[in-house]
């Protein structure tokens, strides 16, 4: 008799920081890339970059909900400190942080990943 | 977002979004209220900020999963812009961001909350 197991392949049900890491890099740069910080553009390019990161996510086909925050700020020598804190289920959430810069700007995203 | 602003009528099973952002005004006062942008502080403020926000929110005995975000600012003209998209059950989950500043600082805080099955 064979006994043959299933076992559930992790990289299915688990949040995979890299996987995301290179989702982001690819958005960030397809938009931002080559540009210098611009009051009337800032709103189009936060809105292209937490799209098309969602949409590359959403693609992965994971039983996952997702959530991009994009920060983008001009450099002018002023400080920023961002924090973030979560409440979930440890061995199958997680979070992914880039951040990313040219000469004119700082752009942080990070994407939160919870299994449903 | 269209729809991620609105405002769910404290019901069971939607994200009451006037209560967290009662909440979170209260945990940034506690915080930073009076005080000037400190490069040597702002590491502790924002993660004192998080901290009790998802103390509260979790002591709110609700069945969700909840992100905070703080992100604080010095003030020098120079231009900031933040945006969040998410992928989830807009019945059930929701969010919440609150912008504070005073003098010499803005702080941008949200909060996310996802139901849990």
């Amino acid at each position: 008799m064979d006994n043959y197991q299933m076992e559930e392949d992790p990289m299915l049900t688990t949040f995979v920081v890299d996987e995301v890491r290179k989702i982001i890099n690819e958005s960030v740069e397809s938009i931002l890339g080559g540009n210098v910080y611009q009051h009337i553009r800032v709103k189009q390019w936060n809105s292209s970059v937490t799209e098309q990161c969602l949409s590359h996510l959403s693609k992965l086909g994971k039983p996952f909900k997702y959530i991009v925050n994009c920060i983008i700020m001009q450099k002018t020598g002023a400080g920023l400190q961002t924090a973030c804190a979560c409440f979930w289920d440890n061995s199958t959430d997680g979070n992914c942080s880039v951040k990313w810069e040219n000469e004119s700007m700082y752009c942080i995203v990070t994407v939160f990943g919870m299994a449903i | 977002m269209p729809g991620m602003e609105d405002f769910h009528n404290g019901s069971e099973g939607s994200f009451n979004s006037d209560e967290a952002d009662s909440v979170v005004k209260e945990c940034i006062e506690n915080v930073v209220a009076g005080d000037d942008y400190s490069q040597s502080q702002v590491n502790k403020w924002t993660a004192s900020i998080v901290e009790r926000c998802l103390t509260q929110l979790v002591k709110m005995g609700k069945p969700y999963k909840y992100i905070v975000t703080c992100a604080v600012m010095q003030k020098t003209g120079a231009g900031l812009h933040t945006a969040n998209s998410c992928y989830w059950d807009t019945a059930m989950d929701g969010s919440c961001t609150v912008r504070w500043e005073n003098r010499t600082m803005y702080c941008v805080v949200s909060v996310f909350a996802v139901a849990i099955a």
